[in-house]
């Protein structure tokens, strides 16, 4: 595994340590937060490459989470994780620029997978932004989302 | 949705209406209508008695008046002969035939005429008889012209033996008295009478004072034979009576009878009853016949009114029963979706949970080792158990996710399908299981068939969903088929999927779209099917039904908007 640094954002503590664990035991360094807030104190005091984010928090929910996020680290990947199968909270999400929208029970390889592509993803984009120097605009930009991945996963 | 029970409770009812229609739309004009007949029939009846009384009151006066007026001219004929003839002149006999002559000019009813002298000695005749020299003494004409010096006689038989009348008239002539006679032509008097004719069956005759016939009766009875229906003996000068009476073989005649002047005859017209009733009898048809003409017209306009008013009534009754519970059914449905979907969302996370342990446990597996061969055996029945928790939890995944499906109102993708390529594309995909349950799998679909807008993917989830149940519910049956028939049906789309299999009871028809509900094995399905198809068909503008019938088959109708 890469050295990708991933936050997991859930609620549920339980999930929080043993998927933390996991990743850790594969190789992939993983930060833990229990909401909202907790994430984007975090996020300003380490680099973080992956968010884990669950959409139904208490408090600051992950749609807002998300929105923050992109506004102050927009080069930072966000993968959605919900336990409703609304689509259309998949697809405002995808507006506001997620990597990807997984359903909840989801399995750890596959999301781990989808860590690796956000995390390829992000070094293309920084990538990009070397070369461009420092006069290129780094605003993430809608129509690259994949969007037919993202619909691909809600069934 | 209509189920086999409210469709067989459906002609039933409407005949019932169709009943009541008809017996309130009849019952009023069929009263009035006989009412009006009965009045008219018995107004009509009663003027035509009045008419033909009065009528026949009008024959008898008018003819009892032309035979007195015959009869006194007559009379007078003779009287004029005596009073212009002395006894000696006239027994002369050449005389006496120039006087017959001109006798016979004034009338010719006049068959001979006689002299007789005080003593009634016939002493001189002219006539086709030999009667001259016969005694009249005793004769009963003599005894009553001695009497009454004018004489007309009933009809008798007399020395000539044929029936005849004869008028007499006395003569006074130097204090001793001599007679005149004339006998009248019965055949001429005969037609005088028989003339009459009321009606068709309608006839006159005289008859005496004690009813014997002094003219031909035309039906029948012979000259001084007594009249069978005499009844009138002592008559009213003068009147005329009318009345109904029936002959001895019970013919009903109507008599009308008025009195002679110059003579004791009564002149009797009578008319058979039925012969003077027929107008009315044909009045009376003509009204029967109205009446059945006019009522079969108005039944069978009434009939195809009520059945017209009643089917509506039915069928607007159906739609709004179906309405109803095609509100209901959706109603419940909301209910049930939002709550499964707060259960499912609320489950999938101790889910996710768990499904990490398991994949922690998985992995943990991959840095242990067992270290003896008994450690082995429980490592792997241990290895077995975490794969089995897996397995469940993927198990629940589907339920929730199933749960979320039905629940989430997704907006659909439209597109332009041709629904017999869409139908047949969906078969196809499930041809080859079919076959291997040895079920055959027909498709009728219907030529030109429009291009309908809908969401080719969300159809085929149900098509296939439906056609996968129908395969399900005939694998069991002799001969398992199912039909698919698509055609149009007014503005829609019309699929139908018909199946031979075991049907499906009542009870179950009314849950079969709510979740959860299913006849499968526990494990086999989740119950969901049908209650997404639901979802889905009512969001595209659809409807879904269902018809049943235990051990012939279920069909369920899908019916999709065109434009």
């Amino acid at each position: 595994m890469s050295n990708v640094q991933v936050l997991i954002v859930d609620d549920e503590e339980r999930f929080l340590q043993t998927t933390a664990k996991i990743m850790e035991k594969r190789g992939v360094a993983a930060l833990r937060a229990p909401n909202g807030e907790g994430a984007l104190k975090i996020i300003e005091e380490t680099p973080v490459d992956v968010v884990i984010l669950d959409v139904k928090m208490p408090g600051m929910d992950g749609v807002e989470t998300l929105k923050r996020i992109k506004s102050s680290h927009p080069l930072i990947e966000v993968i959605m994780l919900t336990g409703h199968g609304s689509f259309d909270l998949a697809v405002s999400g995808m507006r506001l620029g997620a990597f990807d929208y997984l359903m909840k029970p989801c399995d750890i390889s596959q999301l781990l997978e989808k860590v690796e592509d956000a995390y390829a993803k992000k070094q293309a984009m920084e990538e990009r932004k070397r070369a461009n120097g420092e006069n290129g605009t780094d605003a993430p930009n809608p129509a690259v989302l994949r969007k037919s991945n993202a619909s691909g996963n809600i069934e | 949705m209509e189920t086999t029970a409210r469709q067989k409770d459906r002609p039933a009812k409407y005949s019932r209406i169709r009943r009541i229609i008809l017996s309130r739309i009849l019952v009023a004009p069929f009263v009035i209508l006989l009412l009006v007949c009965a009045t008219l029939v018995y107004y009509f009846a009663s003027t035509l008695h009045a008419r033909v009384t009065s009528e026949m009151i009008r024959i008898v006066d008018d003819h009892r008046n032309m035979i007195d007026q015959f009869l006194l001219e007559r009379t007078e004929d003779l009287k004029f002969i005596a009073n212009t003839n002395d006894y000696e002149f006239i027994c002369r006999e050449h005389r006496l035939a120039e006087v017959f002559e001109k006798l016979q000019k004034s009338s010719p009813a006049f068959l001979d005429l006689g002299i007789f002298d005080h003593s009634g000695n016939h002493i001189a005749y002219k006539g086709p008889y030999d009667l001259e020299g016969k005694n009249y003494q005793d004769a009963p004409w003599f005894q009553a012209v001695k009497e009454k010096s004018v004489y007309i006689s009933d009809v008798f038989l007399g020395y000539r033996n044929t029936p005849h009348f004869v008028i007499a008239v006395k003569k006074e002539e130097n204090g001793v008295y001599w007679y005149l006679r004339a006998t009248i032509d019965t055949y001429y008097f005969n037609n005088l009478v028989e003339n009459i004719r009321v009606g068709k069956t309608g006839e006159a005759y005289l008859i005496n004072k004690d009813g014997l016939f002094q003219t031909k009766q035309r039906s029948g009875g012979k000259l001084m034979e007594t009249d069978p229906n005499f009844s009138l003996s002592d008559l009213p000068n003068g009147r005329i009576v009318t009345y109904s009476a029936a002959d001895d073989q019970g013919n009903k005649y109507r008599y009308a009878v008025g009195r002679l002047q110059q003579t004791d005859w009564q002149l009797v017209v009578r008319q058979d009853f039925m012969d003077a009733a027929a107008p009315l009898i044909q009045a009376v048809m003509a009204a029967v016949g109205l009446i059945f003409i006019g009522g079969a017209v108005v039944v069978v306009i009434a009939f195809f009114l009520a059945s017209n008013v009643a089917y509506r009534l039915s069928v607007a009754d159906a739609e709004k029963r179906e309405m109803t519970n095609q509100l209901i059914m959706a109603g419940k449905l909301a209910e049930v979706g939002e709550m499964s979907s707060g259960i499912a969302h609320e489950i999938n996370n101790p889910l996710q949970v768990m499904k990490a342990e398991v994949t922690m446990i998985g992995d943990l597996f991959q840095d242990v080792s067992p270290h003896s061969d008994a450690d082995r055996e429980n490592f792997d029945l241990i290895k077995d158990s975490v794969n089995q928790i897996g397995i469940q939890i993927d198990r629940c995944r589907k339920i929730t996710q199933g749960l979320l499906k039905f629940a989430r109102k997704s907006d659909p993708v439209i597109r332009k399908i041709m629904p017999g390529e869409l139908i047949s594309e969906t078969v196809g995909m499930v041809a080859h299981q079919a076959m291997l349950d040895e079920v055959v799998i027909k498709t009728a679909i219907a030529p030109n068939l429009p291009e309908i807008e809908s969401d080719p993917s969300q159809l085929q989830q149900v098509f296939l969903n439906l056609i996968n149940n129908a395969v399900y519910a005939v694998k069991d049956v002799p001969k398992p088929e199912v039909r698919i028939e698509v055609d149009q049906h007014n503005d829609r789309l019309r699929i139908r999927l018909m199946d031979n299999g075991c049907g499906i009871a009542e009870d179950q028809l009314e849950k079969i779209f709510l979740p959860f509900f299913t006849t499968k094995p526990v494990g086999t399905g989740t119950g969901l099917g049908l209650s997404t198809c639901f979802g889905i068909i009512e969001n595209l503008g659809g409807k879904i039904e269902v018809e049943s019938q235990l051990g012939v088959g279920t069909t369920f109708t899908v019916l999709l908007p065109i434009a």
